[in-house]
């Protein structure tokens, strides 16, 4: 289905239809998440909150870094940008209010990714992981190098924190995040570009003979992810409201989005959040059960999905009937 | 003048150690056609082995190699035949995220059941030191670095000397013609999947009398090894060699020569790596 609409000109390319039925889940994932901070939570009302929140930004990454993978491009970098949102803001943060700390440190991590993008344009599959992976790593390298001054060294950084530490405004800006990023997804999905994506996806060199600006495209791809990746990091920076180099630049940051959208159904905008909830609280569960090691679950998810679960849970949900990939 | 050769040595005794865990890496990749991500928790299984073997029954690393080598080979021929072996045909992607999934498995595996914690190994000869004219090398570092000769020197010569050897290299270049001319190649997977998880170990035991042992202690070198591969060519055993040289002497220089260098020398390898990449990019190689 995918790509075979690319066979003409631009005029031809026709918008693919979302079946409005299909958004019918997501909606309801929406309402549900709206409704949480009003349920009766009893005493533990701020843990649960504490969760629901970065349940929230775990759907913000996963589903952003889903949007770069539609265009072929399985990133290991997605913690890099993740950080530098939590890092610009950190320090904008300190010359300007919130509210402008935030767009501005997205938009610098986006243009950033464009350096990357643009140098790893040309590399695909093992090259493209192992490049972005070594990106990552520098960036926390360079981070942890710069005088202490200038962005806390190895210690970390303190950040004023998000909307004066309102636990329940904090929750709602999370939520308005992560509605962004289902929007954009979603767009995306309604748009030209998601046979530009899945083409470029599916053959570059196809693409390209097929007209399409595989350039252009990728490297919004990219920007659009960061941004959104980056505007998590920022929630999280503000949410914790300390960060250091060692946890916010962690290969799990950037393991989490991936493994989350494989589980829960790649090319999708209800699996990588629907995905996000399930290995959040599973997550949350095993941490207080075990104080190290409680990313295993990662693993054992990732190896048991590409095993024996290739399309995720939307796969599981869709078995036997065809419906659009909302 | 001094300094420049020290720092030359120093660099040179490093690549002894890259180029064992990256030639490891290099069969992974070249003969079964498989990124291997976990590739660092296999060293880090050999580091502990050593660990455990010394700190409870008081066996020196370099006796318990063998030991640690053969174990961790057992291992990754188990992880071949439950996982690797079913993805085979799978797209390029799903291999990899397989190894990266069973990576971060065992990496928390030995978190859980470990902590967190750094692990020393201590030997008679740690304090040691040879001199060489001007010039001076610790005595684990050389005798890591003459391991690692050793253990390289042997395994070319079965990668070009023996059948098993050649039927590796069969594969390598072309798996079905191989199939074509007789050999079995799920065994030769197997072996090749094996060795290259055995060199893995064998470095860690090397690394745990350098360094230490821990959980994560495999990602940087993991890393590292990928640079390495990157700049030999996927699957080109004899440039591992020269590689591991240039990656070894440029953070040696690094860490010499630039200001705070300690720091900054973990850095080197990514520049390495890009700076190949985009070459080969685009000069139009893939």
């Amino acid at each position: 289905m995918e790509g075979r609409a690319l066979d003409g000109s631009r005029a031809v390319v026709r918008r693919p239809d979302v079946p409005l039925r299909s958004l019918l889940p997501l909606g309801l994932f929406f309402l549900l998440a709206l409704a949480f901070p009003f349920l009766p939570l009893g005493e533990r009302a701020e843990y649960l909150m504490q969760i629901a929140f970065f349940t929230l930004v775990a759907g913000v990454l996963a589903l952003s870094w889903d949007i770069l993978a539609r265009s072929g491009q399985v990133s290991l970098a997605h913690a890099a940008f993740y950080g530098l949102g939590a890092y610009g803001f950190a320090l904008l943060g300190k010359v300007m209010p919130w509210f402008l700390a935030m767009p501005a440190a997205a938009l610098l991590a986006g243009l950033i990714s464009l350096v990357l993008g643009a140098v790893t344009m040309r590399l695909s599959g093992m090259y493209f992981a192992i490049a972005t992976l070594a990106f990552t790593e520098v960036v926390r390298t360079i981070i942890q190098n710069l005088p202490e001054g200038a962005a806390g060294g190895a210690n970390g950084l303190l950040v004023p924190a998000l909307l004066g530490g309102n636990a329940r405004a904090q929750y709602f800006l999370a939520f308005g995040i992560l509605l962004l990023t289902a929007l954009v997804s979603l767009a995306i999905r309604r748009s030209r570009l998601h046979h530009a994506f899945a083409a470029i996806r599916q053959g570059e060199e196809t693409a390209r003979v097929l007209g399409v600006s595989v350039v252009k495209y990728k490297l919004l791809a990219f920007f659009i992810s960061s941004v959104l990746a980056a505007l998590g990091g920022v929630l999280y920076a503000g949410k914790t409201f300390f960060i250091n180099p060692l946890e916010t630049f962690s290969l799990a940051n950037s393991i989490a989005p991936l493994t989350t959208s494989i589980f829960g159904g790649l090319y999708t905008t209800l699996g990588p959040i629907l995905g996000a909830t399930v290995l959040r609280v599973a997550e949350e569960v095993l941490h207080n059960a075990i104080k190290n090691g409680y990313l295993v679950v990662y693993g054992l998810v990732l190896m048991l999905s590409i095993l024996w679960l290739p399309r995720g849970l939307m796969g599981l949900l869709r078995r036997g009937k065809r419906g659009g990939d909302v | 003048m001094e300094l420049f050769f020290q720092t030359l040595l120093n660099g040179l005794l490093q690549s002894g150690l890259y180029a064992l865990v990256a030639s490891g890496l290099a069969l992974a990749v070249g003969v079964v056609g498989i990124v291997n991500f976990a590739h660092g928790e296999f060293l880090m299984i050999g580091a502990f082995l050593a660990w455990a073997l010394s700190t409870f029954l008081g066996v020196d690393p370099l006796v318990s190699l063998p030991f640690a080598a053969l174990a961790v080979f057992g291992v990754g021929a188990l992880t071949y035949r439950v996982s690797i072996r079913h993805v085979l045909l799978a797209p390029e992607l799903n291999q990899m995220l397989l190894t990266f999934g069973l990576g971060i498995l065992l990496q928390n595996l030995a978190l859980i059941w470990l902590g967190g914690n750094t692990r020393t190994v201590t030997t008679p000869y740690q304090g040691s030191s040879l001199s060489l004219g001007e010039l001076s090398v610790g005595g684990p570092k050389a005798v890591a670095f003459g391991l690692a000769v050793l253990i390289l020197v042997a395994l070319y010569g079965v990668l070009y000397r023996t059948t098993l050897g050649r039927q590796m290299r069969a594969v390598a270049q072309n798996r079905r013609g191989s199939q074509l001319i007789g050999i079995d190649v799920d065994r030769v997977y197997l072996l090749a999947f094996g060795l290259s998880c055995a060199l893995a170990a064998v470095a860690g035991v090397l690394v745990a009398t350098l360094l230490f042992a821990s959980p994560t202690v495999g990602l940087v070198f993991a890393l590292k090894a990928f640079a390495i591969i990157v700049m030999a060519g996927l699957g080109n055993l004899t440039g591992v060699l020269w590689a591991s040289v240039v990656l070894g002497v440029s953070e040696a220089l690094v860490q010499t020569y630039v200001p705070g260098g300690g720091g900054w020398s973990d850095a080197v390898f990514f520049l390495l790596i890009f700076v190949t990449l985009v070459y080969r990019s685009y000069r139009g190689a893939r």
